[in-house]
């Protein structure tokens, strides 16, 4: 053991504070971001004179900073010392505590010269000075725990207070895990299901996982069943069914015959089929509806991703095919309701590092409401942000005016519509020879047909206006989009 | 008088810009306390060096010297229609009479004569060639890690943060040190090298190395003056040397009575602080003749008496202890502890005043200790963040520390205060004693020490009478210039808790002397004027202001029989107390391992965690006191690690 670690608490690397804080795993309703940008000098050990820096920090926390408590947060950003260091991938903590501890501390990690520092300091908030206090931020700046140099860095008031407050966000955060938790309650005539989809990188293959659960209308008891089906590049798609089997109300997510899929893991034997997956959620639950629609079941179905999007490692086997994944991109879903829509159509286009779409176009089987138009709802989670802010916008847009509008069919369908200052257009193309068909049936015994794809493709344009329309992004997803277009 | 002389104008340049309108005054105060009338230069040069000392002193003790100077002149102007400065030796001389005839202005007066006399002592020893400065070295001082305040960065991190550089801090710091923390020191006071002991005269290092210009006094009847070091190595730069064991019937108090567990430890603790000071019995040949007439009295009285155990191997006999060694042989903490420290890594932070103690009150589990924020002597503030804070400013400083850091919220925080005063007592031999030629603190006479008196044959360093000498004007003049044949004996009584510290940002001490503790020191003073007159003294100065002198041991009986110890001159060097360790929650401040109750991470490691007053020099209690608190807090991590499974 070494001496030196043994102090009750060590100062510690960056980020090893904030991992260790209580709160930090403690899951909130809403986060924090914001940008905070300063400039300064520092005066390296050896030299004779200072150097410029500037620090273009981006701060996000767990939780929206309480005034009279501490809260960590994480940094990332860019730090610039002339003649010297220019990394865009530094990384850091914060901790933010203006009055319970006095100090706003930064901790920020870089690499220079192949070298890793730390720029350790803190404003000291002072009742006396407040302004000063809380712009001017001493520090020292360490190498492998050996101070080499030391500055002071300010917040530029004059030309960064404006754009610092401007840019306060406050996200939600939500932990995806309950959402995972069976909803029914025992009403007979509800529907519930677990599905996951993924796409094997490695092989092109598209993987579907369908759990369901059934309570028929009648009153009978509920009962537990789903498919598996792979959507291999070079060949037929294939599938099996697993259930029906009893339903045994587990707590934490979907179990039935042999077939579990709850928080973190994917696992089954049905037919030909095998599978054991670990998932790892890599982004913040999504809610395609309006969220009250998943917390009080109004509406006659809802749709939510625990995780808009998740990597999934482990073996998934059908037939003489082995896959081994390797966190393989995709998604699990949930829907709890009175049974399928009339027609609908379904769209999760993971767009890599820039994020994710959702789209559920429906029409309802109520009568009246089956006449209507397509409801739309679309999510598109860009560069951290989820637009549009509000998902009743899509659907029924300012009473009716400019909602979404969805042309539904197959072999392609299309969504369009604007919001804000963006609009999107969406084609999504199903080939026959990579959609399963399959029948499905509702709590009242009404009989559907689902065309799914989970290697279809995808054109997405994403536009802004700026005196014209300019395009702000375009993604083409080619065999690795997974949708569904389903009817009567 | 030469006033222009290079080395005395340069004294006075300062002080003249300073307050040109009391000088007259002053210089009307010395040249009537002096009787100086012109026949040698040096009573002449006495004002500047007054004006220097009171200089380093603080502003009430100035202000005071400078308005009695001012009323002693406005009383000649009233009487004799001219200032003292313009009146006749014989004049001043009636003038002088006449008040000391006022037996209540007698202890005005005396107090009014110290730092006349310090500065009067100096200029006499200069114009006798008393001070040789810039003999060679015989040994180099071991390396220290020193950084000034204003080169330190205005942001650090370290494992441990040690409050003061003292026998508490300094041990505290190679305790954590050794144990492999990064450690950083804050000391007030600055660093002064053995060399530099050297080239000085006792007067000018005396004003730097001591706070307040050893002017701190605890108000109180009587009032006391209680001076204490400020310089890296704390006090232990400034002390006699003198190290005591702590008496067992003493750990046995704090066991039983106060709970302190820590007392279990002090005995393999005193013997490593024994170690590294170095400490052993004092060699005969250099006691000098004060101690040696110590010696000779208590052996003719049947009194147990021996020489010092000290921290001083190969000590000359310079007399200089309490102003730095000049030779470099008293292994005071910056010789002997701190270079161990700073060998393992601490670090030494000079001209650094903790301004707060940074407290966490969010944390889980209560508040937590952080760090600590630091004044610069230009004001400006530095922070170093660390989760241990040890405490070791010292029993008068630690108490307004904690306050202002919002760590003052216990009741006994400040009170507890032992200050284990003592007085001195001058005998007058008829050959010459030179006193300051030998070891300052030499013998120890333990008679009484069961009675809680301790007497110490104490000289002062030279041109540094401390003992104030009775009479004024010629009598004055008459007792300085025969200095060299007294001998001055010092004793200290255990005394009951009966002092508090006050204040936040300035220490504010009360002291009132127990009844008890006053029957004591009356006592003490009785025994060390029988030691004197045993020894062969002419005659016992008593210090006391009606009975300033006796000749016999009946005159002396007679003096104590109508003395108070109220009319005594009080000093006391050992203050302890004010942040006490102890089993019970609502008595003491630190719980009995040392840390302070009501926060986490700060731990005490000074005079102000003994219980009680340890009745004797607390040096090594003080050093075994913070080994100990720091070796049991260090277990405690151990054992936390153990308990977690470990770290890597």
């Amino acid at each position: 053991m070494s001496t030196r670690t043994t102090t009750p608490e060590r100062t510690g690397p960056p980020g090893a504070e904030a991992a260790r804080t209580p709160e930090h795993s403690r899951p909130s309703g809403r986060g924090t971001t914001f940008r905070e940008t300063m400039l300064g000098r520092i005066r390296l050990d050896g030299e004779d004179r200072d150097r410029p820096v500037r620090l273009d920090l981006h701060a996000a926390a767990d939780r929206v900073p309480h005034p009279l408590g501490t809260t960590p947060a994480r940094l990332t950003g860019r730090i610039r010392i002339a003649g010297w260091v220019d990394d865009p991938e530094a990384v850091g903590t914060l901790e933010i505590s203006p009055l319970a501890r006095r100090r706003i501390r930064y901790r920020i990690g870089f690499t220079a010269d192949g070298h890793r520092f730390t720029l350790d300091g803190w404003k000291s908030i002072s009742p006396r000075r407040p302004l000063a206090s809380m712009t001017v931020l001493p520090y020292t700046l360490y190498e492998d725990g050996t101070a080499v140099g030391t500055g002071t860095v300010r917040f530029p008031l004059a030309t960064q207070l404006l754009p610092f407050l401007a840019g306060f966000r406050f996200p939600r955060r939500e932990d995806g895990t309950p959402l995972v938790a069976p909803r029914w309650n025992g009403t007979p005539g509800r529907t519930e299901v677990w599905y996951t989809t993924a796409t094997d990188p490695a092989t092109g293959t598209g993987l579907w996982l369908h759990h369901e659960l059934v309570a028929p209308a009648d009153g009978s008891p509920p009962f537990a069943h789903g498919w598996a089906a792979a959507f291999p590049q070079d060949g037929p798609v294939r599938h099996t069914r697993f259930g029906p089997t009893p339903w045994t109300r587990p707590a934490e997510g979907f179990r039935g015959d042999g077939v579990q899929a709850v928080p973190g893991q994917l696992s089954g034997n049905a037919g030909e089929f095998s599978w054991r997956l670990a998932e790892q959620p890599t982004d913040a639950p999504l809610y395609t509806f309006p969220r009250w629609s998943w917390r009080r079941p109004l509406l006659p179905a809802a749709q939510v991703l625990p995780a808009a999007r998740a990597r999934y490692t482990g073996t998934f086997a059908y037939q003489d095919t082995t896959l081994t994944l390797d966190g393989a991109p995709g998604a699990s879903a949930r829907i709890y309701g009175h049974g399928n829509a009339h027609r609908w159509a379904w769209l999760h286009a993971d767009l890599g590092d820039d994020g994710v779409l959702e789209i559920v176009a429906a029409v309802s089987t109520r009568p009246g409401l089956r006449r209507l138009p397509p409801l739309v709802f679309l999510r598109l989670r860009h560069r951290g942000r989820t637009w549009p802010r509000r998902a009743e916008r899509t659907a029924v847009g300012w009473a009716g005016l400019g909602r979404f509008r969805a042309d539904v069919g197959l072999p392609s369908w299309t969504v369009t519509g604007r919001a804000g200052l963006r609009r999107i257009r969406v084609e999504v193309t199903q080939p026959a020879e990579r959609t399963l068909a399959l029948d499905y049936a509702d709590p009242d015994g009404s009989p559907a047909v689902c065309r799914n794809s989970e290697r279809a493709d995808a054109h997405i344009l994403l536009e802004r206006w700026w005196g014209k329309w300019r395009t702000e992004a375009v993604w083409t997803l080619d065999g690795t989009a997974h949708a569904e277009v389903g009817g009567r | 008088m030469s006033p222009d002389t290079p080395r005395s104008a340069f004294c006075g340049a300062a002080t003249r810009l300073r307050a040109p309108h009391t000088r007259g005054s002053l210089d009307g105060l010395v040249a009537a306390l002096l009787a100086d009338d012109g026949a040698t230069p040096w009573p002449g040069r006495v004002p500047r060096r007054l004006e220097t000392v009171l200089a380093a002193m603080p502003l009430p003790a100035r202000a005071g010297v400078r308005t009695a100077a001012a009323a002693l002149d406005a009383y000649a102007l009233a009487t004799t229609g001219r200032r003292l400065t313009a009146l006749g030796p014989a004049e001043r001389e009636r003038l002088l009479d006449s008040l000391g005839a006022r037996s209540a202005l007698l202890p005005l007066l005396d107090v009014l004569k110290v730092p006349v006399l310090l500065a009067a002592g100096t200029e006499r020893m200069l114009d006798h060639g008393g001070h040789r400065p810039g003999t060679a070295l015989p040994r180099q001082d071991p390396p220290l890690d020193c950084t000034p305040a204003d080169a330190w960065p205005a942001r650090t991190t370290t494992d441990a943060v040690v409050i003061g550089s003292g026998a508490g801090g300094a041990m505290a710091a190679r305790t954590l040190a050794r144990f492999g923390l990064r450690v950083v020191v804050l000391e007030e006071g600055h660093h002064h090298s053995t060399d530099s002991f050297g080239k000085r005269t006792p007067l000018d290092r005396f004003t730097e190395l001591y706070r307040d210009g050893g002017a701190t006094v605890a108000v109180g009847n009587p009032p006391l003056l209680l001076p204490v070091g400020r310089a890296v190595g704390g006090t232990t730069v400034v002390n006699s040397g003198t190290c005591y064991r702590t008496p067992d019937h003493v750990l046995d108090r704090w066991r039983r009575t106060f709970g302190f567990e820590l007392a279990d430890r002090f005995d393999t603790a005193l013997d490593e602080a024994e170690k590294t000071v170095r400490v052993a019995t004092q060699p005969v040949e250099v006691l000098g003749n004060n101690g040696l007439l110590a010696l000779i009295g208590a052996e003719r009285l049947g009194w147990q008496a021996s020489p010092l155990r000290r921290n001083a191997p190969g000590c000359k006999g310079s007399c200089q202890c309490v102003v730095g060694c000049p030779t470099g042989a008293k292994q005071s903490v910056q010789l002997s502890v701190l270079p161990d420290a700073c060998a393992h890594g601490a670090r030494i932070v000079t001209g650094a005043r903790v301004r707060r103690i940074l407290v966490e009150r969010d944390r889980p589990g209560g508040p937590r200790a952080a760090g600590v924020q630091v004044r610069r002597e230009d004001g400006d503030t530095f922070e170093i963040l660390a989760p241990l804070v040890v405490v070791a400013a010292g029993a008068l400083e630690t108490p307004p520390l904690l306050r202002r850091s919002g760590l003052g919220g216990h009741p006994m925080l400040g009170r507890n205060l032992s200050v284990h005063p003592a007085t001195s007592v001058a005998g007058r031999f008829d050959q010459p004693v030179t006193a300051w030629e030998g070891v300052l603190q030499s013998v120890g006479v333990e008679e009484h020490h069961s009675d809680g008196i301790l007497i110490e044959a104490t000289a002062t360093p030279p041109g540094m009478g401390s003992f104030v000498l009775p009479g004024l004007g010629g009598e004055l003049r008459r007792e300085l210039e025969t200095s060299d044949r007294l001998a001055t004996f010092g004793a200290m009584i255990a005394d009951r808790p009966s002092g508090r510290v006050l204040g936040r940002n300035r220490t504010l001490l009360r002291y009132g002397l127990d009844r008890r503790d006053a029957d004591r020191l009356v006592r003490a003073v009785r025994a060390m004027g029988e030691l004197l007159l045993a020894a062969g003294a002419e005659e016992v100065l008593t210090g006391i202001p009606a009975t300033p002198r006796v000749h016999s041991l009946t005159e002396l009986d007679a003096a104590m029989a109508k003395v108070s110890a109220r009319q005594l001159h009080l000093s006391a060097f050992h203050p302890t107390g004010t942040a006490a360790a102890g089993a019970d929650p609502q008595a003491t401040p630190a719980d009995p391992a040392g840390r302070l109750r009501g926060v986490r991470g700060v731990l005490v490691a000074d005079g102000s965690v003994l219980p009680s007053c340890p009745e004797v020099n607390p040096q090594l209690s003080i050093m075994a006191a913070a080994l100990a608190v720091c070796e049991a807090h260090l277990e405690g991590v151990e054992t936390a690690v153990a308990v977690s499974g470990g770290v890597e």
